[in-house]
């Protein structure tokens, strides 16, 4: 009896297979619509597609550099533009950002979803399993001892070069992928989501110390390329690197939409689950290959970018008034890519040549979205 | 920016916050990693030593309170960071910009050795000079010790791996002083056993990451060369006069710094009004961020000096400001020159391998690329932020050598080097 009342605390806002009237009402207020808007599934991601080719454009088309929207598509299109250098800020500044923006905005919403689902917990994004941690970790191995590189590419010049360009991305990838097997390891061995959670926690302390320690005895460069990497930024993957971000990324989704069914059973509560003939455990190593492989290397690229994966899911909740992951998991991914485009355009400070750091932006546009989400679900106003 | 900087040290790395101030000032107080390679760069007055009787003032034996105890008088034309008032037997220091945005200032009355101490200095520090044993936290502190033959006073240092100047890397291996910091954080204990008559430090004006009130609360006299608020590079280099205020050496530091001030304004000239002045720009990008030094920095003016045409010298800063990678394009992508970028690069090939789209900038296809990391160590310690901030005449013939090399036709460059093909 204690244990059963125990586990069902932390599940208030989902649905439950009873349904008394308490669980009803807070369900209501989970999916207050927002603004008054009230979209049904089909409609609201048809509005999101819409929404995002139009942010998608608004964003080639904002800058630190004023181009005009007409030279911006005659850019795009191959054409001439007055001036050569357009052009170039087209196709090789804007169009990368945009499409890496994009993809790290769904990936990272997508990834934040799957987790919520899994852990019944509002509060699980992206970094709650050690992934961001375990990347970060990597990307101070490679930067903090670029130093190191640095001399002896001195001596040694084309491996090393070839080592210092891989070693960002590809040490933040290891990095994630090895915190993923690290948990999926444990995952495989501890039945109860809390304790995964802990241990997601916990790693992502030790990386976290492991990483001071790198800092306490780095030179100044290296910590402002560090301290650079974890302001996030969508600005620093190239072309060269976007094949690798989409295709990893693309595949990633691809496998979450095949997720939807297992999310909505999972959240009627994991004895139910096991009622419907689900095996717990394969479900869990699926999402979490699913949602690390998204989250780690996103943050590989671009940095572990704070926010969208926690606040997105809770704001496509809302906006769509919906717990169907059919519904939810295309629309949290829309919405993810919209949010980021934004975000980042915002960070540009379009018009001045100056930019912020895009962690800040997220942190300060979402953060208070969702505390006034929070107030409205509990009705404090 | 700076702002946000801070929270995100605080909340990592507080005391590597304080290294980082320096680097936004970009001229800053850059703590150099010095590197190996130990020809240093020849200073302008190299025959110095036999000019000059090395000999500091020893301490007086009868006080005579008629008597002028030092009677080389140092004045400053370019720093207006610190100021000297001479009395007969003690003189006033006062810091007066210890560093960005600072309420208050710093006074030194610094008293010749065996005359008393004057009294009426509340919150002053008292330093008996000259003194006889310092310890130097800023590597750009080293080669003012050189410059006035005061090395052998030198008991300690931040970290032996950012240093650069040779006659520091001999006394090391010779084991003659110590390492005070660990890591990033200094050891104030360690400090507070070596004893020295003096600590020469800088502040950052965050009281998290500075020590000089704990050292000076633990009674260890503390001076703030605070060189790096300086906007111009011979009021950096002025800076050595502070320095030799506390060893008494002001006659030599006058006569140092006056010859390299003849040789830098002598090559000025060269570019006063040159027929052509090639575009310019500076920095590299991080992760898409551009960190371009303003108008007013130290980096702007010697471009300026040079007879360079600095792109970016309409930013109303003396520090740095953040740009976004497209808008440098755009206003670059046709210059002349790029200079001062990553230190890990020395190749082309490595600005590519970091972000192709530097292999549009023209200055790199032209190979007009250089890089101020000529004289690195086997740590990456840069000798242009340690010998070059005390020598900015040499800083400033290689970047004429690069943008005029007609005028300085017998000049080999000493930091800078292009980025090989």
């Amino acid at each position: 009896m204690i244990n059963n009342s125990s586990s069902q605390a932390p599940k208030k806002t989902y649905p439950q297979a009873d349904s008394s009237p308490r669980r009803k009402a807070a369900i209501e207020a989970a999916t207050e619509p927002l603004f008054g808007l009230r979209l049904s599934g089909i409609s609201g991601i048809i509005g999101l597609i819409v929404l995002l080719l139009i942010v998608f454009l608004a964003s080639l088309a904002l800058g630190s550099v004023s181009i005009p929207l007409s030279e911006v598509i005659a850019a795009l299109l191959g054409r001439e533009t007055t001036h050569a250098a357009w052009r170039e800020i087209v196709v090789d500044f804007r169009l990368p950002r945009a499409l890496t923006a994009m993809v790290a905005g769904a990936a990272l919403a997508n990834s934040g979803l799957q987790l919520q689902a899994l852990f019944r917990n509002p509060l699980a994004g992206p970094s709650i399993l050690g992934i961001n941690a375990g990347a970060s970790l990597g990307a101070a191995l490679v930067v903090l001892s670029g130093g190191a590189i640095g001399s002896s590419a001195i001596t040694s010049g084309r491996l090393s070069s070839w080592l210092a360009q891989l070693s960002l991305v590809g040490a933040a990838s290891m990095g994630a992928a090895i915190a993923m097997l690290l948990v999926i390891l444990v995952a495989r061995q501890v039945r109860s989501s809390l304790a995964l959670l802990i241990f997601g926690l916990m790693f992502g302390y030790t990386t976290t110390a492991l990483v001071t320690i790198l800092l306490h005895f780095s030179q100044i460069d290296q910590t402002l390329a560090y301290l650079s990497w974890t302001f996030g930024s969508f600005s620093g993957v190239t072309w060269q690197q976007l094949p690798v971000l989409l295709v990893v990324t693309i595949l990633g989704l691809g496998l979450s939409f095949l997720f939807a069914k297992l999310l909505d059973v999972l959240l009627l509560g994991e004895e139910q689950a096991i009622g419907l003939g689900l095996s717990l455990n394969r479900v869990r190593c699926c999402l979490i290959v699913s949602a690390s492989v998204l989250a780690g290397s996103v943050t590989a690229f671009c940095g572990p970018i704070a926010f969208l994966g926690v606040a997105v899911p809770h704001l496509t909740r809302t906006l769509l008034r919906t717990l169907s992951h059919r519904i939810l998991i295309p629309a949290t991914t829309l919405l993810g890519a919209i949010l980021a485009l934004v975000a980042d355009a915002i960070a540009q400070l379009p018009g001045s040549q100056t930019l912020l750091p895009l962690n800040a932006v997220t942190a300060l546009l979402g953060a208070p979205v969702l505390i006034w989400l929070m107030l409205k679900r509990y009705q404090l106003f | 920016m700076g702002d946000l900087l801070r929270k995100y040290w605080k909340r990592y790395f507080r005391q590597l916050g304080l290294a980082l101030v320096g680097l936004f000032l970009v001229v800053g107080c850059y703590v150099p990693r010095t590197a190996g390679p130990t020809t240093g760069p020849v200073p302008a007055n190299a025959d110095l030593a036999e000019d000059i009787s090395a000999k500091p003032t020893v301490c007086a034996e009868a006080y005579d309170s008629t008597k002028d105890y030092f009677p080389d008088k140092v004045t400053t034309e370019y720093a207006t960071g610190f100021s000297v008032d001479y009395h007969n037997h003690y003189k006033v220091v006062t810091v007066s910009d210890p560093w960005r945005g600072a309420d208050r200032t710093f006074q030194y009355v610094l008293v010749q050795c065996g005359t008393p101490v004057p009294t009426g200095f509340v919150n002053a520090q008292i330093v008996e000079v000259p003194v006889k044993s310092v310890v130097a936290l800023s590597t750009t502190q080293l080669p003012h010790l050189v410059i006035l033959d005061r090395l052998e006073t030198l008991v300690g240092v931040s970290q032996f791996e950012t240093v650069n100047t040779p006659e520091v890397r001999e006394k090391i291996e010779r084991g003659e002083i110590q390492a005070l910091s660990s890591g990033a954080a200094l050891d104030v204990e360690r400090l507070l056993l070596a004893d020295p008559d003096l600590v020469m430090t800088f502040g950052t004006g965050d009281a998290d990451s500075d020590s000089h009130e704990r050292l000076i609360a633990a009674g260890l006299p503390v001076a703030l060369v605070s060189e790096y608020r300086e906007q111009t590079p011979l009021g950096r280099a002025e800076w050595l006069k502070f320095v030799a205020l506390f060893f008494n050496q002001e006659r030599r530091s006058q006569q140092y710094f006056s010859e390299m001030v003849t040789a830098y304004e002598s090559m000025k000239k060269l570019t006063a009004d040159p027929s052509a002045r090639p575009t310019v720009f500076s920095g590299f990008s991080y992760e898409g961020t551009w960190y371009m030094p303003g108008g007013n920095s130290y980096a702007a003016q010697l471009l300026a000096d040079a007879g360079a045409d600095y792109l970016w010298a309409d930013i109303e800063s003396n520090g740095s400001r953040p740009m976004d990678f497209e808008a440098v394009f755009e206003r670059s992508q046709a210059a002349d020159f790029w200079v001062n970028m990553s230190q890990d690069w020395q190749r082309k090939e490595d600005a590519i391998a970091a972000d192709p789209r530097y292999g549009k900038l023209a200055a790199l296809q032209n190979n007009k690329a250089y890089n101020n990391n000529a004289k690195l160590n086997q740590t990456g310690g840069n000798d242009y932020w340690e010998s070059g901030l005390a020598n900015p005449d040499v800083i400033l013939a290689d970047l004429i050598k690069i943008f005029h090399p007609e005028r300085l036709p017998d000049h080999d460059l000493v930091y800078y080097q292009p980025l090989k093909p």
